[in-house]
């Protein structure tokens, strides 16, 4: 019980090292800007979780976030409104995380090779498409979304608790969460029992690249700029933090609790690092050693388990 | 053990290699990727210091060897793209090569065609000529035959009979194989049979399954008779839409169904029991709850929004029921022992309500008490008018279990025996070319 509570507990011993080791950590500028930063990572760990656990894996996410900013921020340059321009990217990124499970399910090729090749594709197409340019002619109020505060907390941290409370809805209470795991845990068994796996796989991949497309956004509005460039390397920021949390790269496992705890894990680390002058080539090293430690401390639980 | 005079002791393949025994194993045990030649000399290549690996003298040692023996093979050829036979071939020439004076094959012709059997035979013939003692299991009488000296005959793990081949005739050795005693540990009695609830017309799926005729009625348990690679598991398989069939008919409740895979299986009333849990039975790291509702989840949800509560109902019920031994709801499968998960297995059928149920050897890994609990679940279903039909390599089971008995050899549906027949009669259908 103390090792499943672990990733927890080191949030909370992370936390608290970090207080009384800096008096600029309990600030609320600083603690806002630590929600704001890890927002993204957040939410695309989110849809990469219910990915995960279905013993896929989504290589492309930064890719499909730089074109669901640049096709979004491009549609309010020419003079859709904000919410609609929102709305692009959110279906930018479900349209590509459907071409994902489509091309997964339909050729029967590896998650992982399917969503390497996205990944250039996806890059390609944003660089063609904006000529190499970021988009900047953006209306002001979209920066809202990304640095606004609601009720004295930032924006984005309401909608990051609205994107967890319903992944943990899908995960928890609705058949494609349960279908998630069953495919993920023995996809055999699954396919055996009737139930469609082609399908539910497809809705898994289309809800992840939505959520990337909602993190798309929110990069676009804390940039307040459509860069065809961004997101590059996220893609393995959002693995990590579904696998600190305890989500198993053999499918069947992973939580939402556990993801946030993972990105804000990750999160503390390189804000903590900043404020005590630790040299960012290090942070790189000490994250990196945090997710070996991490799954580490897993497989041992699961081995005593066993 | 004695050997050539000397007692050895044998821990590892590798001492029973370096003493001169080698064993030819059912199922490849080559790298697929590579030549026969480099397959033949894997582990101890040759060549140089430093690893170096002269392939030239490797393929010509190899082609010399094939061609002595004249092997259908070339030393070149990649082994992935072999048949089974030819794949036997390069592991009964890599023991030859490595001067094995024993050969132990095991089962080796039942993935094989006749003529590939043949050639088997032939390569087994030059073998003894050339003073290689080779020890030969198989189910298959009419192989001792043409080519056993010596037999000797187990059963549950004694011997209980060795001795020259030309002693015995072959009602002696299927006496021998079954034993006097068959060991009832269960008696059921028949219901009358129903209405016909399954009929399967002229299935086949080359090169496994030709031409299988059978019905199956409600209330009844029809057992499913047969040696290793008969296509009793490929029957299911069919059947349920893993494997497509290439011809014939399959009609539910009287109805025609086309069934392309397991979840129109599933849709039509079918259900399988698999053979192995473990890959395609159960979800072993998810909650027994999760793996009893798996697939009929439908029933215990909303417009896609799961009754956790309803849920909860269900499994306790089926717990129950089946009085399976679980230290809650929330355990993962795979913890269970052998038997509570394969009643696990079974509960997810009977919770989807299924009518024609096919259990693929459900007694396996199970202990006796679990085994007995299973046979009559399966005689419940009888009861509430399912149709069973029950897949057994242990021919008492069958007797116990089945209202009568299908036997296959081949891929082909032999014969159809009462109830009433015997250990013997089932054996002589499953194991004998040409019943007379």
């Amino acid at each position: 019980m103390i090792q499943r509570l672990l990733p927890f507990l080191s949030l909370i011993v992370l936390f608290t090292a970090l207080a009384v080791a800096s008096p600029h950590f309990l600030t609320t500028t600083n603690l806002s800007s630590v929600v704001r930063q890890t927002a993204v990572i957040n939410i695309m760990g989110l849809g990469m979780t219910i990915i995960i656990i279905s013993n896929g894996i989504d290589l492309s996410v930064g890719s499909i976030l730089a074109m669901a900013g640049l096709l979004g921020t491009m549609a309010m340059e020419r003079g859709l409104p904000i919410w609609a321009g929102i709305a692009v990217g959110l279906l930018t990124g479900l349209f590509w995380g459907f071409v994902n499970g489509i091309l997964i399910t339909r050729l029967n090729i590896a998650p992982f090779i399917v969503t390497l090749g996205t990944l250039g594709i996806i890059r390609g197409l944003a660089l063609i498409i904006s000529n190499g340019l970021p988009v900047h002619k953006i209306p002001a109020a979209f920066s809202f979304l990304g640095e606004g505060n609601l009720l004295g907390v930032p924006f984005v941290l309401w909608l990051l608790i609205l994107c967890a409370l319903l992944m943990h809805f899908i995960l928890e209470h609705t058949r494609l969460g349960r279908y998630a795991f069953a495919i993920g845990s023995n996809r055999e068994a699954a396919i055996y029992a009737g139930i469609p796996v082609a399908f539910h796989t497809t809705a898994v991949y289309a809800i992840g690249g939505m959520l990337t497309g909602l993190a798309g956004m929110i990069e676009a509005s804390r940039l307040m700029t459509g860069q065809p460039t961004a997101g590059q390397g996220y893609e393995l920021q959002a693995i990590a933090a579904v696998v600190i949390g305890g989500g198993s790269l053999h499918g069947g496992e992973g939580s939402v609790s556990g993801t946030l705890i993972g990105a804000f894990i990750m999160g503390l680390l390189s804000n903590g690092s900043d404020l005590l002058g630790v040299s960012p080539y290090l942070q790189q090293a000490i994250i990196g050693a945090v997710i070996i430690l991490a799954v580490a401390v897993d497989e041992l639980r699961k081995r005593r388990l066993a | 053990m004695l050997w050539q005079g000397r007692e050895v002791f044998l821990d590892s393949p590798a001492r029973a290699a370096s003493i001169g025994i080698a064993m030819v194993h059912q199922e490849s045990l080559l790298a697929p990727h590579l030549s026969v030649a480099e397959n033949l000399f894997l582990g101890r290549e040759e060549g140089g210091r430093f690893g170096y690996v002269s392939r030239r003298r490797m393929l010509e040692r190899a082609a010399r060897l094939i061609e002595e023996h004249r092997f259908p093979l070339q030393a070149d050829w990649r082994v992935g793209k072999l048949s089974p036979a030819g794949k036997q071939l390069v592991e009964i020439c890599r023991a030859i090569l490595h001067g094995s004076s024993l050969l132990i094959f095991d089962e080796p012709t039942s993935a094989l065609s006749s003529a590939e059997t043949e050639e088997v035979f032939r390569i087994v013939r030059t073998l003894r000529a050339r003073n290689v003692g080779v020890i030969y299991i198989t189910h298959r009488l009419e192989e001792l035959r043409a080519i056993g000296d010596q037999v000797t005959i187990l059963r549950d793990g004694c011997t209980v009979h060795s001795g020259p081949l030309r002693e015995l005739d072959t009602g002696r050795i299927i006496q021998h194989m079954v034993g006097r005693e068959v060991s009832a540990i269960y008696h059921r009695e028949s219901f009358p049979a129903g209405e016909e609830l399954l009929r399967v017309e002229g299935l086949g799926r080359e090169p496994e399954l030709r031409g299988i005729r059978f019905v199956l009625r409600a209330g009844e348990i029809a057992g499913l008779a047969g040696l290793v690679g008969a296509g009793r598991t490929e029957l299911c398989r069919a059947l349920f839409g893993v494997d497509p069939i290439d011809s014939g008919r399959v009609l539910i409740g009287g109805r025609e169904v086309a069934i392309r895979s397991p979840k129109q299986a599933v849709a039509a009333g079918l259900a399988l029991v698999t053979e192995d849990r473990q890959r395609t039975g159960l979800a072993v790291g998810l909650p027994v709850a999760y793996n009893l509702t798996m697939a009929n989840l439908r029933a215990v949800s909303r417009a896609g929004v799961l009754d956790h509560a309803a849920e909860r109902r269900v499994t306790a019920e089926y717990i129950s029921r089946l009085r399976i031994r679980a230290a809650s709801d929330r355990q993962p499968v795979g913890r269970l022992s052998g038997g509570n998960q394969q009643k696990v297995a079974i509960a997810k059928w009977l919770f989807r309500n299924a009518r024609v149920f096919l259990f693929d050897e459900p007694t396996r890994g199970i202990d006796i008490g679990a085994k007995i609990e299973v046979f009559e679940l399966m005689h419940e279903l009888a009861r509430c008018g399912a149709a069973v039909l029950m897949v057994s390599s242990e021919i008492s089971e069958l007797l116990q279990v089945a209202d009568r008995i299908l036997v296959m050899r081949q891929g082909r549906l032999r014969t159809e025996l009462p109830r009433q027949t015997t250990p013997e009669e089932i054996l002589r259908y499953a194991a004998l070319e040409d019943h007379t």
